[in-house]
């Protein structure tokens, strides 16, 4: 269903014009091309009916889609680009010829074993989707700027880094959960014990650094720097949970923000930074990655839920059996608030994992889940719309969607 | 600000009481932590170290602060303290750890710290360098260079607490629930992620690109350090791998040398010194720390009361030499024989090593590296910090 409404898309130009025209808030950097009052004005309108409705976030249980049909038809109207339909990955891609190759280099030391180990994700089988992001973000933010669509070397060594970080977390959070497979094949501690993969992510974090300070840029330095103190912190966060359930619900965002937006977000916000002196810019590529970012956690903590084992790469109800109570179990426990006490135990006691997952499956919690993605979805194409249009800058509305209609 | 309060309060989550105990020294920690040496007395004369060490810390204005107390009081760190008291009564070496750090802060704790605080006293400010902000010095010293030896010490501590993860799959039944163990993993990981990542910040904030490459290049040596510590240290049947002074001497400047001289280059580099004093600290840095962890090396079979369950390592200088000097088939069956009941009597071939000459070259070698280093501190200008940096050596150089 998700689907069928973001269809619209494709080379049209969404106006952020909808937004409420408070001081501080320009709907758009740079010149843009003209457009008919007419229409801004039905978006208006239109918006402020759906944010009026949308209002009481989190708490939207039955709200139609058909708002967002309806607004997608209208926008769909005038196409101002010429260019095709272009799969975002593809675009992507061409910048990332030889990434994993690139970030092997960085990994060659003496030690064969730590080597592979160290080596062991960047088998280019990965889905790339940080990278993508990153050089897509760097030629909209060039192309914005000067017109100059080349990815500078720099930018694309921050597309190596992103991956790099995350590849990191994922291996000591693989140590963390006692997880045992992960892209289809064997974690690291699995393969070589849990002793070794620690230095393994450790060892891929210094060389991330290294390649960082190598771009040779203060305030590159410090914004991912930030990154790497979100992943912690988040990884904190999870430890805990609360008793409180508007406070459990905000206690999943930030840590969903921390662990997997951070990363995202900052580094389109230093790309930025290195290809375009406005800081008005940088907000916009931070905002756009924070929000896909999000929007893609949600959608994988669904798919938890909905997807089998062999797409993912890796056991399903994985967050439960970790004692995670991810988006769809904190909407279905709305529903079904005997699952409050599971979710305080942390799922620990035997059935309570397949218990919680037969109730979420019959509330709307994937729903809600899915729907509260598309807002954040939403927010990012809003905020990436205000950048001068470019087949990246398209690219990256395109690649929104397919976060959202993903089933891997 | 003192590291001393918030670590005393997590002493006592860990049940320990009573005024610090040495424990570096137990046999059982000499095996976890073969090379947690730098905590221990360097020299035969306790009292001798301890005079050079507490002199140096005068020198300095004040010791290093370790930890920044903002990293101290985060939820994130007294969290970390509540979790750890559920693994009382286990085996997780992390319990080893974290009281080590607590007990044994009375000294040493901060020596990689102390000496990259020293050489940037002695080293001084800059000529070239006018337009420094000399306001900004506290005994001689620049702010950004205190944060830089609380950095090394961050870097140091994390890799120490990550060297204490656990193989799940290699457990004894004596070492406490697989539960517990995987959880005391979890706690060590994050710990010392929490470390590693306060370290960057840190690093973020010096705001000078050479000196974070140069330390995230020393972590990456760490890391490579301890994995070749761990992968060479001894099995089941006390046969090492075949390493060969050479190789021994790489492993150990990555494991002991990187960090301690890429953070006295880095101490030049925030003070605008030229590739020459720069080389000069990183020369200090790298035998200073080499002779000083073959001094510690060298402790089992110096000592005069040395118990004949003491252990030692048999990746340790000595043994490597007395190996080099042997030839791998006569060490092999030197093992053998001082093996009981597939147990090894390290009473029985301590003194085997002793009547070679593994033990008189190692002394050699720590004199050697020890003289480098000397030779390293004479470009530059005498002074009290300097003195100190010199009686460091002295102190680990000081056999009889």
């Amino acid at each position: 269903m998700a689907s069928c409404w973001w269809r619209w898309r494709r080379g049209c130009s969404w106006r952020p014009a909808a937004r409420s025209p408070g001081p501080g808030s320009p709907d758009r950097v740079g010149p843009c091309g003209p457009r008919p009052a007419a229409t801004a004005c039905a978006q208006i309108s239109y918006f402020n009916l759906v944010k009026s409705l949308t209002s009481a976030f989190p708490n939207m249980y039955s709200i139609s889609r058909l708002h967002h049909t309806t607004l997608a038809v209208d926008c769909c109207s005038k196409t101002q680009s010429g260019e095709k339909y272009t799969d975002p990955f593809k675009l992507g891609r061409r910048d990332l010829k030889g990434l994993y190759e690139d970030i092997r280099k960085e990994l060659l030391i003496s030690a064969t074993e730590l080597k592979e180990m160290s080596q062991y994700y960047f088998d280019g089988k990965g889905k790339a989707f940080r990278p993508i992001i990153v050089v897509l973000m760097a030629r909209a933010c060039n192309t914005h700027y000067n017109n100059s669509r080349d990815v500078q070397a720099s930018q694309r060594a921050i597309a190596l880094i992103a991956e790099m970080i995350h590849t990191a977390s994922l291996v000591h959070d693989d140590v963390i959960d006692d997880a045992s497979s992960r892209r289809g094949k064997h974690t690291v501690n699995k393969i070589w014990g849990e002793k070794k993969a620690v230095l393994a992510g450790d060892l891929i974090l210094s060389a991330a650094s290294i390649a960082l300070a190598r771009i040779g840029n203060t305030t590159v330095i410090s914004i991912l720097t930030q990154v790497i103190e979100d992943l912690v912190r988040g990884e904190f966060l999870q430890l805990g949970s609360k008793e409180n359930e508007n406070e459990r619900f905000a206690h999943y965002l930030e840590k969903t923000f921390k662990k997997t937006a951070s990363l995202i977000a900052n580094s389109c916000k230093a790309v930025s930074v290195l290809g375009c002196p406005d800081p008005v810019v940088h907000e916009i590529a931070y905002q756009y990655g924070k929000n896909v970012g999000i929007a893609f956690q949600l959608i994988d903590d669904v798919l938890d839920f909905t997807s089998c084992s062999d797409q993912m790469g890796k056991p399903t109800s994985a967050d439960l059996k970790l004692g995670l109570a991810t988006g769809p179990v904190l909407f279905a426990c709305r529903q079904f608030p005997e699952m409050n006490a599971m979710i305080m135990r942390r799922f620990s006691l035997p059935g309570d994992v397949d218990k919680a997952r037969q109730y979420v499956l019959q509330s709307d919690g994937v729903q809600q889940t899915t729907y509260l993605a598309q807002r954040y979805c939403h927010e990012a194409i809003r905020e990436i719309s205000k950048l001068r249009p470019s087949p990246e800058r398209d690219a990256l509305i395109q690649l929104s969607e397919t976060v959202l209609t993903r089933d891997k | 600000m003192s590291l001393r309060q918030p670590l005393l309060r997590l002493a006592r989550y860990l049940g320990a009481s009573g005024p610090p105990r040495r424990l570096w020294w137990s046999p059982f920690l000499g095996r976890i932590f073969p090379v947690g040496s730098w905590r221990g007395q360097s020299s035969r004369s306790p009292a001798h170290w301890n005079q050079v060490v507490s002199e140096a810390e005068k020198i300095v204005g004040y010791p290093t602060s370790f930890m920044s107390l903002r990293c101290l009081l985060s939820d994130e760190l007294s969290n970390i303290a509540m979790q750890v008291r559920k693994l009382v009564g286990t085996q997780h070496p992390l319990l080893t750890t974290a009281r080590g750090l607590v007990q044994d802060s009375r000294n040493n704790l901060q020596l990689r710290g102390l000496v990259v605080l020293l050489i940037s006293k002695a080293a001084g400010p800059s000529s070239v360098n006018a337009s420094c902000q000399n306001y900004d010095m506290v005994s001689g010293i620049y702010s950004c260079q205190r944060s830089l030896a609380e950095i090394t010490e961050l870097i140091h501590t994390a890799l120490l607490v990550h060297r204490g993860i656990v193989n799940l799959n290699e457990l004894q039944s004596s070492d406490g629930p697989l539960k517990d163990m995987h959880f005391g993993n979890k706690i060590a990981i994050l710990s010392g992620d929490f470390l590693l990542a306060n370290a960057c910040n840190g690093l973020a904030l010096l705001q000078n690109t050479k000196v974070v490459e140069l330390l995230a290049s020393a972590l990456m040596d760490l890391v490579q350090g301890v994995y070749y510590e761990n992968s060479t240290s001894a099995k089941e049947d006390y046969i090492t791998s075949d390493i060969g002074i050479s190789t021994w001497k790489e492993q150990t400047f990555l494991s002991h040398g990187a960090l301690l001289a890429k953070s006295c280059q880095a101490a030049m580099e925030l003070a605008k010194h030229d590739a020459e004093v720069q080389d000069m600290a990183f020369q200090y840095g790298k035998h200073m720390a080499m002779s000083h962890k073959i001094n510690s090396d060298l402790q089992p079979f110096i000592k005069e009361k040395t118990s004949d369950s003491t252990t030692f390592n048999l990746n340790s200088a000595p043994v490597v030499l007395h190996q080099e000097f042997l030839g791998r088939d006569v060490w092999i069956k030197q093992i053998r024989e001082a093996q009981e009941k597939g147990r090894l009597d390290y009473g029985k071939l301590r003194e085997t090593i002793k009547a070679g000459k593994g033990v008189t070259s190692a002394i050699d070698l720590c004199r050697y590296h020890g003289n480098k280093a000397l030779e390293a501190l004479e470009s530059f200008p005498p002074s009290e910090a300097r003195s100190a940096l010199e009686n460091i050596v002295f102190a680990v150089t000081r056999f009889s």
